[in-house]
C-alpha cells in the first residue's frame, strides 16, 4: 500500500487502559492521529475494572520509558512513598518490612532479617540481567536477525548476555539453575517456613494461577519485581488512571469512552478500521488492541487468521485465579499486636509458604478455597459513600468457574472464608462490615473484557514469555492480519501496571508505519 | 516384462500376515483373486501391492479396463452453512468457483506454505463437501474450521470406493447399465439412489470412481465384474497403478512431497511452487490458510523444483541422485518407471532449481546384477510431465474401445 504522506496516518487503540493510553500516547508523539475507544465509563482497564472502581492496590513496575512517552514524570503520578508491608502471622507476632528494615510489629529484630535482605538482593541482581528484554520487542530468533533490522535484537540479546557474563561464575551458575525453578523451593531453601518466606512466595503468585511449587515461578517473580517498593497513588488506582489519560490527551490523543469496539474491518488483507457497537467505523490504518488474544481474534474473526494462529490462541492459559473483595467498615478495625501507625500498609495474609501452597490446591478440582491468602489494605473513608473505613482483600486462588457456580451461597463462602480468616487478627471484624462487595476472575472478566478474568491476559510461565508471547509467531506486537497489533498485557513484557506493552507496540507499529510498506 | 516386475515392485517387506490390518468392504473378491498374495498396509487397511503379475495389471490400465479398492482412501464430509468459507480457507485453489456436482484436485498448507497433503475435493451440493486424501485430517479439519458454522465428519469407514479405469471403462460401466455418456471428466453423477460415479482417477486415462455404503460393495463389485467379463475387466493392486501414475505425470504424497505434517524435519516441507503445482494457488481469492507465506514465496525463486526426466537408456532411475554439469548433485529422483505405453525411462525428480532450468543433468543409476552393482551415468532431460495423456481420457461421450 503506498503511503500517503500529506495525510496524517490514523490509529485506533482498543482500551483505555495504561498499556491503550501509553500506546496511544507513543503513536501520537510520531504524529499519528489516535482515537482511543473503550467500553467502561472511565480510563484505567484492569486497573480500575474498566473504570467502575479498582482492581489492584499498589503500583510497583510502571516503567520510566512508558511514562517518557506519556510525557510523565515519577512526580506527576501522585504515588506517595513507599508503602510498608505487615505479614499477618498466626501467633500474632506479625512482620513488618519497612524498604531494608525487617523487624516484629514490636520492634524486635527478626532472625530471619539478614537471610531475606540476602536473598532479595540476588533477586535483584537476576532480575537486572532480565531487564534489558523487557524494554523491546522479544529478539526474532533465526534467520531474520543477521540482516539490518535484526541488528538490534542482536544487540539486545548480547546486553543480556553481557549482563549475565557480568555475574560472578557461582552467581551465574545459580541464575541459570533457579531461573525455570519454583518459588516455594527457592524461597524454604534460603528461610525457614513462616510469614517472612511466604512473603515472598506471595510475590511470586499474586495475579496468576500457578502454585509456588510449579515451575516457572521464579521467572515470574525475578521478571515483575524487579522495580521499587510499593506504591499507593493518591485518591487510588482511579486517579492514576485520570492522570494517565490527561497525560495521553495532552499529547493529542482522541479517548472516547462508552465506545464497544464490535469489529475489525478488513479489506483486502490489511485493517482498514474499527467498527464500533453503534455501527460506526473509525478509519484507520492500524489497530492495536490492548485486548487479550482471542478477543483481539473474534474482533477480526478467524478468517484472516491461519488455523495455527487460532490453536495457539485457543491454547493460551488465562485462567485467572484473583479475586477482589471490598468491604465498606463502620469503623477502622483494630489489628491486634499492631499499633496505628500501620493502618495504610500492605497486610499480607499468608502465614506460610505451606499455607499458600494449601490455599491454591482447591482451585485445581474447581473448590472455593476455606483459607484463601490475601493481600489487605484498610483505608480509612472519606466519610462520604466510601463510609468510615474500606477494606479490600486481593483473595488468591478463587476458581474462574467453581464447580458449584458463582452462586450467591458461593459468593457468600468466599466472603466468610477472608472475614473469618482476617477476624483472628481483627477482633470484631465481621461485626464491622456494613456492604460487602466480591468480583470473582469470572466478574472481572464480565467487567474488563479480560479473557478469563487474568490479571495478565494470559498466565506469565515460560512458554507464554519472551518470544513465545501471546503465542509464538505474534510475539513482535504485530498479528499475522497487517495492520492489527496486540498492545495489551497479553504481549511481551506482560501484565502489571508497566506501560511497556503499549509503548513498545507502538514502537513497532510506528516503525512499520514510517517504513510505509504493507507488512 | 521380468524386468518390470522385480523393478517396480516396491522393496518393502511384504505384510507377514494381516493382523492388525482392517479389511476394507472388497476383501472378499481381492482376497478370492490374488494369487501373488502380496499385500500392503495402506492406512491400516490390507491392501493388494499386486493380485497376479504387476505387468499385467499394467496393460489392463491401459488396454482394457481394471478395478482397483480404494476405500481406504481418507474421506471427509464437509457440511453447512460455512462449508464453502471453510473448504476454501482450507484448499489453495478457489472453490466458490467449483460448481456443485463437481470435483476439483486441490492442495492444502501450513501457515509457511508447505504442502500438508492433496486430493480431490467433491462438492457435492452448495453447502456439502466431501475431500479424499492420502492423510489423515480429521484434526485438522477441525483446525480450520474453528469459529464456522460447519459439520465435520470422517465417513472413511462408511463410503467404500472403487476405481473403474481404463479405456474401456465406460464400456463396463454401459453394460452394467450404468452409462453416463454426458458425463465430462471432473463430473459427478448419481446414476442409482446410494451410488454416486465420477469421472476421475489416478491412471491418467479414461476412467471412473465409484463411491457407496460398504453394504453395497460387493453386489456393485459383482455386477461389473459380470458386466466386464467380454471386455478385459481385471482386479489390480496398487503397483500397476503407480507405474500408470508416473506415466500420467502426477505426483504422490510420500513420495514427491513429505506432508509437512508428517515430517520431522521442517526442511522437508515443500511449497506448491516447488512442486510445480503454483497454478493450483489462487491468491486473488480472500485469506486461506498459508496465503501470506505463499505470496512471499511466489516473490522469490523456488529453492527447489520437482520436475520429470527422460532418462536415456532403460535402466530404472528409482533413488538415483542426479548430477549437473559434471559432479554437483542438483537432486535426486523421487519416483521413476520404465513407462512401457509411452516407451520412456522417466523420473519425478527433485533439483535445485537453477539446475531444473539447464541442459547437462546426468543421472547416477545403480542396477543390482546377480549379487553386483553397477553404476551407470545416463543424461538426462526436463520434459513436461505427463509422457501419457491421451485424448481418449477427456472425450464426452466416451469413446467405445
Amino acid at each position: 500500500m503506498a503511503f500517503d504522506h500529506n495525510r496524517r496516518p490514523r490509529a485506533v487503540v482498543i482500551g483505555a487502559g495504561v498499556n491503550g493510553l501509553a500506546a496511544a500516547a507513543t503513536l501520537a508523539a510520531r504524529g499519528v492521529d489516535v482515537t482511543v475507544v473503550e467500553r467502561g465509563r472511565g480510563p484505567g482497564g484492569m486497573m480500575t475494572g474498566a473504570g467502575q472502581g479498582e482492581l489492584g492496590h499498589f503500583v510497583w513496575n510502571l516503567h520510566p520509558a512508558a511514562l517518557a512517552e506519556l510525557g510523565l514524570g515519577a512526580a506527576d503520578l501522585g504515588l506517595g512513598a513507599e508503602v510498608a508491608t505487615v505479614l499477618l502471622a498466626a501467633d500474632g507476632r506479625h512482620v513488618v518490612i519497612e524498604g531494608e528494615a525487617i523487624s516484629f510489629a514490636d520492634g524486635t529484630p527478626h532472625p530471619d532479617a539478614a537471610a531475606y535482605r540476602a536473598l532479595r538482593a540476588r533477586l535483584a541482581r537476576f532480575a537486572a540481567v532480565l531487564a534489558p528484554l523487557a524494554t523491546a520487542a522479544p529478539p526474532r530468533l533465526g534467520s531474520g536477525m543477521l540482516n539490518r533490522a535484526g541488528l538490534s535484537d542482536l544487540a539486545q540479546l548480547a546486553r543480556t548476555g553481557l549482563g549475565l557474563r557480568r555475574l560472578p561464575r557461582d552467581a551465574r551458575r545459580e541464575f541459570l539453575r533457579v531461573l525455570l525453578s519454583n518459588a516455594a523451593d527457592l524461597v524454604r531453601d534460603e528461610l525457614p517456613d513462616g510469614p517472612l518466606a511466604a512473603s515472598l512466595v506471595f510475590d511470586a503468585i499474586l495475579g496468576g494461577r500457578a502454585a509456588p511449587g510449579a515451575p516457572g515461578t521464579v521467572l515470574a517473580l525475578l521478571w515483575r519485581h524487579a522495580g521499587g517498593g510499593r506504591r499507593r497513588p493518591a485518591g487510588g488506582m482511579a486517579a492514576l488512571a485520570r492522570r494517565i489519560a490527561g497525560a495521553a490527551e495532552a499529547r493529542g490523543v482522541t479517548i472516547r469512552y462508552d465506545a464497544t469496539a464490535a469489529g475489525i474491518e478488513v479489506e483486502g488483507d490489511r485493517v482498514r478500521g474499527l467498527r464500533l457497537g453503534s455501527g460506526e467505523v473509525i478509519a484507520a490504518e492500524m489497530v492495536l488492541s490492548s485486548l487479550g488474544a482471542m478477543p483481539t481474534l473474534r474482533l477480526a474473526g478467524p478468517a484472516h487468521f491461519d488455523a495455527e494462529a487460532c490453536r495457539r490462541i485457543r491454547g493460551l492459559r488465562c485462567e485467572g485465579t484473583t479475586a477482589r473483595l471490598d468491604l465498606r467498615l463502620a469503623e477502622m478495625p483494630r489489628i491486634e499486636g499492631l499499633d496505628g501507625r500501620l493502618a495504610g500498609a500492605r497486610l499480607l495474609l499468608a502465614p506460610s509458604v505451606a499455607a499458600i501452597e494449601a490455599a491454591c490446591r482447591p482451585v485445581k478440582y474447581g473448590a472455593i478455597p476455606a483459607s484463601p491468602v490475601a493481600e489487605v489494605l484498610i483505608e480509612p473513608g472519606d466519610g462520604g459513600a466510601e463510609g468510615p473505613a474500606h477494606l479490600s482483600a486481593l483473595v488468591q486462588h478463587v476458581p474462574y468457574a467453581p464447580e458449584c457456580g458463582w452462586t450467591e451461597a458461593a459468593r457468600e463462602a468466599l466472603a466468610a472464608a477472608v472475614i473469618g480468616a482476617l477476624g483472628t487478627h481483627m477482633p470484631g471484624l465481621p461485626g464491622l462490615v456494613t456492604e460487602s462487595r466480591l468480583a470473582t476472575p469470572r466478574d472481572i472478566e464480565t467487567m474488563t473484557g479480560a479473557p478469563g478474568g487474568h490479571w495478565h491476559h494470559a498466565e506469565l510461565a515460560a512458554d507464554q514469555m519472551l518470544t513465545l508471547r501471546p503465542v509464538n509467531g505474534m510475539a513482535r506486537y504485530a498479528s499475522s492480519l497487517p495492520g492489527l497489533w496486540f498492545c495489551g498485557a497479553g504481549a511481551h513484557p506482560g501484565g502489571d501496571i508497566t506501560g511497556l506493552p503499549g509503548r513498545n507496540a507502538a514502537l513497532a507499529a510506528a516503525a512499520d508505519l514510517g517504513q510505509g510498506v504493507t507488512r | 516384462m521380468n524386468r518390470i516386475a522385480r523393478e517396480t515392485v516396491s522393496p518393502r517387506p511384504r505384510v507377514p500376515s494381516r493382523e492388525g490390518l482392517a479389511d476394507t468392504p472388497f476383501e472378499p473378491r481381492l482376497r478370492a483373486l490374488s494369487t501373488a498374495e502380496d499385500w500392503m498396509d495402506w492406512s491400516g487397511c490390507l491392501s493388494p501391492r499386486a493380485l497376479g503379475a504387476v505387468e499385467t495389471e499394467y496393460f489392463a490400465i491401459r488396454n482394457q479396463a481394471t478395478l482397483f479398492d480404494v476405500s481406504p482412501m481418507h474421506k471427509y464430509r464437509v457440511t453447512g452453512p460455512d462449508a464453502e468459507r471453510v473448504v476454501n480457507r482450507l484448499v489453495t485453489r478457489d472453490v466458490a468457483r467449483l460448481a456443485p456436482g463437481r470435483v476439483a484436485y486441490v492442495l492444502w498448507c501450513d501457515e509457511d506454505g508447505m504442502v500438508i497433503d492433496d486430493g480431490t475435493l467433491f462438492r457435492l451440493g452448495p453447502q456439502d463437501f466431501r475431500l479424499c486424501c492420502q492423510e489423515r485430517q480429521f484434526a485438522w479439519l477441525h483446525d480450520i474450521a474453528w469459529g464456522f458454522d460447519v459439520a465435520i465428519a470422517d465417513e472413511t469407514g462408511d463410503v467404500a470406493g472403487l476405481a473403474l479405469q481404463g479405456p474401456t471403462s465406460h464400456a463396463v460401466l454401459e453394460a452394467a447399465g450404468l452409462a453416463l455418456p454426458d458425463l465430462r471428466p471432473f463430473g459427478i453423477a448419481e446414476p442409482e439412489p446410494g451410488l454416486v460415479i465420477s469421472r476421475t482417477g489416478f491412471s491418467g486415462d479414461l476412467g471412473y470412481e465409484l463411491w457407496l455404503r460398504p453394504e453395497g460393495a460387493l453386489a456393485l463389485w459383482d455386477r461389473l465384474w459380470v458386466a466386464g467379463a467380454d471386455l478385459g475387466l481385471r482386479a489390480i493392486g496398487f503397483a500397476a497403478l503407480d507405474i500408470a501414475r508416473i506415466e500420467a505425470g502426477f505426483i504422490m504424497a510420500g513420495a514427491e512431497f513429505q506432508p509437512i505434517h508428517r515430517a520431522l524435519r521442517p526442511s522437508r516441507g515443500r511449497t506448491p511452487f516447488e512442486l510445480g503445482l503454483g497454478h493450483l494457488v489462487d491468491p486473488g481469492k480472500p485469506h486461506f490458510n498459508g496465503r501470506r507465506a505463499l505470496l512471499r514465496e511466489a516473490a522469490r525463486t523456488p529453492r527447489r523444483q520437482l520436475v520429470m526426466l527422460d532418462i536415456e537408456g532403460t535402466k530404472d532411475a528409482s533413488g538415483a541422485l542426479v548430477y549437473h554439469r559434471g559432479r554437483r548433485e542438483a537432486g535426486h529422483a523421487t519416483s521413476a518407471v520404465w513407462a512401457p505405453t509411452a516407451k520412456r525411462n522417466i523420473a519425478f525428480a527433485e533439483l535445485d532449481a537453477r539446475a531444473a532450468r539447464s541442459a547437462g543433468l546426468r543421472a547416477e543409476i545403480y542396477t543390482l546384477k546377480e549379487g553386483r552393482w553397477e553404476r551407470t551415468m545416463a543424461s538426462a532431460t526436463v520434459i513436461d510431465r505427463g509422457v501419457f495423456r491421451p485424448p481418449r481420457a477427456r472425450a464426452t461421450p466416451p469413446g467405445r474401445f
